[in-house]
């Protein structure tokens, strides 16, 4: 899987000027006391404050429904948060969301794909609605079709992709316009794991090359451990614990992410004797 | 230029789904089926305005292609929510709004091409346009914005509103009481009666499909086509602080 990686990333370094990304050493994303309340009184997020640094990889990790997903929509201008600033590449999501748009990418949690597009429609219909000419918008597509090994397939209509190959195109059109700041909710959620080592080499080098700024939710602890370079622990919509993954290791005297995250989360999925007495009686 | 593209897109999936395309077409395939085989003898009778039954079924069947035909457009928005690729085209610097028009404008293009092949059909069974080629422009034209601005707009909203498909695709048998409430379908004397007149007089489709048929049948009445416009912009108007309203719905 991504044979020819090298060669894609040279010639999206060589496209990187329509990057716009802030400079390194600004924040490229400020989120003070950020919350949202839903419709039905559920506080996902409450008073969220952090920032992440031009070109840094910040992940959010927590347990589901923790307001991760919740967090990376009002930064990606698809939640309206309820009170709270945020700003994404200097620009405000609620006042400015057009900017912040043109600035980022966005691959969500559940993947969103047009199951009657080819993957290369796909990407060159993303790469058109951001502005690019027809042809860039095409030659940017095969690079990044290339990038995530999808070239065979380019011309077959997504509702015959697999979830994963399906997951792997949204992640190309999510850097179709080279964005300056990338969200990825749970970007290797569903993928094998060697498209998730080939997936987490992108990152790196797109994130190395380019200067993209990266946020991530995810569930992988491993994927947090070598992908970020702070980590925030989310739960019940507070973030409870900040820092570099050595950091967070230290506080709580453990060696990997996973005694970090029961630390700060307390969640143990261990189910109860009862639980497991009523299940074998009903097996 | 969002909105042209995201027109694009729908004209380049239709064809994409054989199914939506062919049941498309069934309903007025089987109106000029049974309904030219079981009237074709009113013709014959004394007043009836042409010779040609098909003539006079032509405008109803452009009407019965537009209006349900324009659904589609909505139940194709509701599954771009459920397969949550709207939200991946709103990550885009675009609005709902282009979402919206775009996918309404790519299926009018392709309802009115839908049209022209039932014209087509139609003139293959004997009928003839009276004011020629521009009036049947004229015609598909005000069938197809009719089908926008009243059942288009409608199931966009309920679309924008429910983001399911299932409950989009529920209402779409409506439109075609929009059509069988008009005088094509109800006989001289029923409309006599005062409710059905006030019924068919107060159905917008009544108003568009009038100066169609006289498009087809005798040629052009300016005062006619004059109110079928003034009625698709009344109504264009109204739909349109609606779907603003729910448009908000779509970010949470």
């Amino acid at each position: 899987m991504l044979d020819g990686l090298e060669r894609v990333l040279d010639e999206l370094v060589q496209l990187a000027p329509g990057l716009d990304a802030p400079d390194v050493g600004t924040d490229a994303i400020v989120v003070e006391r950020l919350a949202k309340t839903y419709a039905d009184g559920t506080d996902a997020v409450r008073r969220v404050t952090f920032r992440v640094a031009a070109g840094e990889c910040f992940g959010l990790l927590g347990p589901n429904g923790a307001g991760k997903s919740t967090t990376v929509g009002m930064l990606g201008t698809l939640v309206r948060p309820t009170s709270g600033l945020a700003s994404v590449a200097g620009f405000d999501v609620v006042a400015q969301p057009r900017e912040v748009r043109r600035r980022i990418g966005f691959a969500m949690q559940e993947v969103g794909v047009d199951a009657f597009a080819t993957a290369r429609e796909l990407l060159v219909l993303q790469g058109r609605l951001h502005g690019l000419r027809r042809a860039d918008s095409a030659h940017r597509a095969e690079l990044l079709l290339a990038m995530v090994d999808l070239s065979a397939v380019a011309g077959k209509r997504l509702g015959e992709f697999s979830g994963g190959m399906q997951r792997r195109v949204d992640l190309a059109a999510a850097l179709m316009h080279l964005p300056a700041v990338l969200f990825l909710d749970e970007p290797t959620e569903g993928l094998d794991p060697r498209a998730r080592v080939a997936i987490w080499d992108a990152l790196e080098r797109l994130r190395t090359q380019l200067g993209v700024t990266i946020v991530l939710t995810t569930h992988y602890m491993d994927e947090a451990d070598r992908l970020c370079d702070r980590l925030g622990i989310i739960d019940r919509g507070s973030i409870v614990a900040e820092g570099t993954p050595a950091e967070l290791k230290a506080t709580v005297g453990g060696d990997t992410l996973e005694h970090v995250y029961l630390h700060y989360t307390g969640h143990t999925f261990a189910p109860t004797d009862g639980a497991l007495v009523a299940l074998e009686t009903a097996a | 230029m969002s909105v042209l593209l995201l027109a694009r897109r729908t004209i380049v999936q239709f064809p994409r789904n054989p199914i939506l395309l062919g049941f498309s077409f069934a309903p007025v395939l089987m109106m000029f089926l049974v309904f030219g085989a079981l009237f074709e003898g009113v013709t014959r009778l004394p007043g009836f305005p042409t010779d040609n039954y098909f003539e006079y079924l032509a405008p109803t069947a452009i009407l019965l292609t537009t209006v349900p035909g324009i659904g589609n457009a909505a139940v194709a928005l509701a599954s771009d929510f459920q397969s949550r690729y709207v939200y991946k085209l709103l990550s885009a610097p675009i609005s709902i709004g282009s979402i919206v028009l775009g996918r309404l404008l790519g299926d009018g293009v392709r309802l009115c091409a839908q049209a022209v092949a039932v014209l087509l059909l139609a003139i293959a069974l004997g009928a003839h346009v009276e004011t020629g080629i521009p009036g049947a422009a004229l015609m598909i034209l005000l069938g197809t914005l009719l089908g926008i601005v009243t059942f288009g707009v409608l199931t966009a909203n309920l679309a924008l509103r429910t983001k399911d498909a299932a409950a989009v695709q529920a209402i779409l048998p409506m439109a075609y009481l929009l059509i069988f409430l008009t005088s094509a379908y109800q006989q001289p004397e029923q409309i006599d009666s005062p409710v059905m007149r006030i019924i068919v007089d107060a159905n917008p489709a009544e108003h568009v499909l009038r100066p169609m048929r006289e498009l087809m049948l005798s040629g052009y009445d300016w005062p006619h086509v004059g109110i079928a416009a003034a009625v698709i912009l009344a109504l264009g108007l109204i739909g349109i602080p609606f779907t603003v309203r729910n448009y908000r719905s779509v970010y949470r």
